[in-house]
Parts: C-alpha cells; sequence; structure tokens
C-alpha cells in the first residue's frame, strides 16, 4: 500500500511539477550563468523537491514552491563555497538618474546581449517578473528578501536593461525617442 | 502603492512596468490609462515596453536543458524514490502502462479505490450538472485555489490584441460566416462553433470565423459586430501559460463564474472549461462587455464541457490537466493573409 502511494505520489510529482522544469532553468541559468551548473542546480532542486513532495498540499501554487526551494539550494551551495557569490552591484544601478526611453527597434540578439550585461541580482529579478511572470510577492518569497528590495531591483534593472538597450540603439542607428 | 494624484509622464514610465505586470491597484491602472490616452509619447513607450517584454519571453523560452540532462533527473528522482529502474525504463510508453496496470488491479481491491471512483462519480455529476452548483463549488475552493485560476497577463494581453487585429480586418466583410471544417485541426471541439454560439448571439452580426495566430498563442475566433462596434468571441486551450500561476489547476474554472479585465480600452469576460478558456472582447464598457460575454459564452462553454466530458476529461481525484496539455500540436503551415498593426500577428487556414 505504502508502495502503491508512493508511485501514485511519483506520478503525480512527474506530470505536475517537472512541467514547471523548463522555466526553472531559465533562471537557473540567469543564476548560474554556466549551462552546466544550471542543470545541476535544477537536478538538485527537484530531487529536494521530490524528498518534500508528501508535504507539499495539493492546489496551492507548485511552481511559487519550487522556485523556493531553486533559490534555497542556490544560497546552500553559495554558502559552501561551490559558487562565487556575485558582488554586490548596488552602486552601479545607484548611478542611473537617466531614465532612458525604450527603442522601438529591436532584434532578438541585442535584447539577450543586454539582458546578459545586467548584474545578476537585477537580471534575476527582471527575469522572474517579466519572463516568467511571478507576482512581486511571489518573487520575494522565492529570492527571500523583502517586497521592497524586489520593487527596487526590478526599477534599476529594467533601467539598465533600456540603458543598455538604447546604447545598442543609438550604435545601431535607430530611432530612440527623447 | 497609491495612486499619484495627478499622473505625470515620469509618474508613468515609473509605474508603466508595474501595470503590464498586473501589479498596480485598479484606481492606478485607470490613472496610467487615462494619462496613455492624453499623451503620446508615453503611449509610443507603452507599445515598446510591450514589445519588449514580448521580446524577452521570446528570447529567453529558446534555452532549454538538454535531453540528457532531462533524462538523468527523471532517472535520479526515479531512484530517489525507489521505483525500480526496470519498472520506469521498459520502454517509455510500454513502461509506465505495464506498471499502472498493475497498479489498477491492486486499486480495485481497495477501500480506497471504492472510495475514489465515488469521488469520481461524485465529481463527474457536480461537472454535469452544470452552472447551478457553480457558487457551491466556489464556497469550497480556498483563496489560494480561486488564486490558482487567474489568468494570465500574457493570455489578456493576446486575446486583445487578437481582437483589436481581426476586428480592424474582419468588422467590414460582408459576412455572413461560417467556421471552417478545418478548424478541426486545430480544435476540433471548435467544429461548428459559429453554429453552437448562435443560441447566444443575439442582435449581433457575425462577421468573420478563423482560426488566428497572436504572438504564440491560438484562437478560434469568431468576430461580431453589433451596432457597428465589433465583439469577438475566442477561445483558447488552457495551458500553462494561460494562467498567473503558471499551475494547470486540477478543477474546473467554471464555478469561479466570468473574470473580467479591460486593456487598452478592451473590455475582456473570461470562462473556463477544464481544458480551454472563451473570452468575448469588444470596446464596450467592462460591465455591458460581461453582460454580452454572460449570453454569447454560455452556450459555447456548455458545448465544450459536454465535448470535454465525451473525452474522458472528468475531474477525477482532484486533478485533470496534464502536461500534454500544454498547447496545441497543429503544424504551424501558416499563410498569412496579412500583417496587421503588428507583424506578430496572422490568419492562417490549416487547410493548405
Amino acid at each position: 500500500m505504502e508502495q502503491n502511494d508512493k508511485l501514485q505520489r511519483l506520478e503525480l510529482f512527474e506530470a505536475e511539477a517537472l512541467g514547471f522544469s523548463g522555466q526553472l532553468f531559465r533562471v537557473a541559468l540567469r543564476v548560474c550563468r554556466d549551462r552546466e551548473r544550471a542543470e545541476d542546480l535544477i537536478q538538485e532542486t527537484y530531487l529536494q523537491a521530490w524528498r518534500s513532495f508528501h508535504r507539499f498540499e495539493i492546489g496551492t501554487n507548485l511552481r511559487a514552491w519550487l522556485y523556493k526551494i531553486l533559490f534555497n539550494v542556490h544560497y546552500s551551495e553559495v554558502r559552501r563555497g561551490r559558487l562565487e557569490l556575485a558582488p554586490i552591484e548596488e552602486t552601479i544601478a545607484e548611478t542611473i538618474a537617466y531614465d532612458p526611453p525604450t527603442p522601438q527597434q529591436l532584434t532578438e540578439e541585442e535584447v539577450l546581449a543586454a539582458l546578459e550585461r545586467i548584474p545578476r541580482d537585477f537580471q534575476v529579478p527582471v527575469v522572474l517578473a517579466d519572463v516568467e511572470e511571478l507576482s512581486y510577492r511571489e518573487i520575494a518569497d522565492a529570492l527571500q528578501i523583502p517586497l521592497g528590495t524586489v520593487m527596487s531591483r526590478l526599477s534599476r534593472g529594467r533601467k539598465l536593461l533600456r540603458m543598455e538597450l538604447a546604447n545598442y540603439a543609438r550604435g545601431a542607428g535607430y530611432q530612440v525617442a527623447n | 502603492m497609491k495612486p499619484p494624484v495627478v499622473m505625470d509622464c515620469q509618474n508613468f514610465k515609473e509605474l508603466l512596468d508595474s501595470y503590464l505586470c498586473g501589479e498596480l491597484a485598479v484606481e492606478t491602472n485607470h490613472s496610467v490609462l487615462c494619462h496613455a490616452e492624453r499623451c503620446c509619447a508615453c503611449r509610443g513607450e507603452m507599445s515598446a515596453r510591450r514589445r519588449l517584454r514580448a521580446s524577452l519571453r521570446s528570447v529567453c523560452s529558446k534555452e532549454k536543458m538538454s535531453d540528457r540532462a532531462m533524462e538523468s533527473l527523471r532517472e535520479k528522482i526515479r531512484s530517489e524514490a525507489g521505483v525500480g529502474a526496470g519498472a520506469a525504463r521498459t520502454g517509455d510508453g510500454g513502461g509506465r502502462r505495464g506498471r499502472f496496470a498493475g497498479l489498477f488491479k491492486v486499486w480495485l481491491l481497495t477501500p480506497a479505490a471504492v472510495a475514489l471512483l465515488l469521488g469520481a462519480a461524485l465529481g463527474l455529476y457536480v461537472l454535469r450538472r452544470g452552472g447551478s452548483d457553480d457558487a457551491q463549488t466556489q464556497r469550497r475552493l480556498s483563496p489560494e485555489q480561486i488564486n490558482a485560476l487567474e489568468l494570465s497577463a500574457s493570455l489578456m494581453a493576446d486575446s486583445a490584441s487578437s481582437h483589436r487585429s481581426c476586428a480592424a480586418h474582419s468588422a467590414d466583410a460582408a459576412g455572413p460566416a461560417e467556421m471552417p471544417d478545418s478548424v478541426r485541426e486545430y480544435d476540433p471541439a471548435c467544429v461548428g462553433l459559429d453554429k453552437v454560439a448562435a443560441a447566444g448571439a443575439g442582435g449581433l452580426l457575425l462577421r468573420a470565423a478563423h482560426v488566428c495566430k497572436f504572438g504564440d498563442r491560438k484562437f478560434a475566433h469568431l468576430v461580431y459586430t453589433r451596432g457597428g462596434g465589433p465583439v469577438s468571441l475566442l477561445v483558447t486551450v488552457r495551458d500553462y501559460r494561460a494562467l498567473k500561476s503558471g499551475a494547470p489547476p486540477p478543477f474546473s474554472g467554471l464555478s469561479l463564474g466570468p473574470q473580467r479585465f479591460t486593456l487598452d480600452h478592451i473590455a475582456l469576460g473570461a470562462y473556463q472549461t477544464l481544458k480551454r478558456i472563451v473570452l468575448v472582447a469588444s470596446n464596450l464598457p467592462e460591465d455591458e462587455n460581461a453582460a454580452l460575454a454572460e449570453s454569447l459564452a454560455r452556450p459555447v462553454v456548455e458545448h465544450l464541457r459536454k465535448a470535454e466530458a465525451g473525452a474522458g476529461l472528468e475531474e477525477q481525484g482532484g486533478r485533470t490537466m496534464r502536461i500534454e496539455d500544454r498547447g496545441s500540436r497543429i503544424e504551424d503551415r501558416v499563410i498569412a493573409l496579412k500583417a496587421i498593426l503588428d507583424p506578430r500577428f496572422s490568419i492562417f487556414d490549416p487547410r493548405h
């Protein structure tokens, strides 16, 4: 009977939780900036999720729960020294007073290159909000930081992204409104 | 976040991203839209940021885990779960079927199976009894479950854009129109959609019926006019991107009743079935659109529920949607008839 329960739980886990692996991987890639490390992070995240899955309440937010585990795993790896800690890059963003307008014409390559140039502390919340469509509250829970910090990092991150893009656009001679 | 008393361009730009994420209070949304209506430069900025978000989503979604890593992940989980590699790996489909056939036999002998079957039968009964049970079902849903059914901002944006683009193209069409049978390739349940919807379409003139695509979302789309203004009925797949939670919820969304939104002056009313979302979009005020949605969408929703029940999509043991529900599998043999307003938009005929 116990084995049946486990099989049933495994089937549920594979059907529901593994469906988020693509989304989680995209975020892991932003966090690790390395494919292989990102795949390792996803593997560890899912193993931990499976170990706790019996405590997960079906019908509650599975995606948010998985993101929280992902960042828990990531923070522990950082603490154990397996991953280098990114320097706090707040000062870079502090200097942005000018809010550049968003260029009207952009290629996907330029968008990706601009995203990758943003410091990780700002890039991850932007991807969580604008690509994965997590709510600000879900981001705060996943990253384990206050809601106000999420909002400030998002604001700075998006501003930095626009700035990078405006630089590309000017270089390519695209129109950037004032 | 309190809305500023008078929104200027600076406030607008600061709040714009939160507006696009659906994070602002209703009254602040209103201030944002009022400002956009008055200020041409800010409207341009709004479109540019929308395009940037779409571009970010598109570029990031190209990053995928390798098949090898995915397979290794599955194996590790199965090994952690103590499921023998033989049981899990004797061919993908065969292994799973074999395992669950065995499970089923054991279950038949257990009282738990009896309870489960009774539960499934009760679920089916509630599902088939229709609207009168909706309020009762809703009372049983927790706030978290109700939140899990909230539709995503991207679905709303794609639906509103599809309405805007098709309406511009089709509202002057001569009509009458009918849904081509080729819609079967997108969604067999939408064959004859115009006839199903006719029951609730009193006073509306059907101008066009087609399958269209906005971004990477497809819709079976009926375009009507009422008093010269366009009205859209859209049916799309309820996949993980359609819901704000990003999760396929384990229960019918119909119990929630319609969800209402206004986006860029387009009012949307949406109903959910187990597999699909039915939306009515128009340029009418939100209340008027909601009343129209009530009559226009209901026969369609009931038709889809019957089709889904016939296909064995009942609510069973608390979950129904599966990962395979993520999107249509139709091949994209797109014939772009016209790129209207937005280059990502196309109408296509799956027959060609």
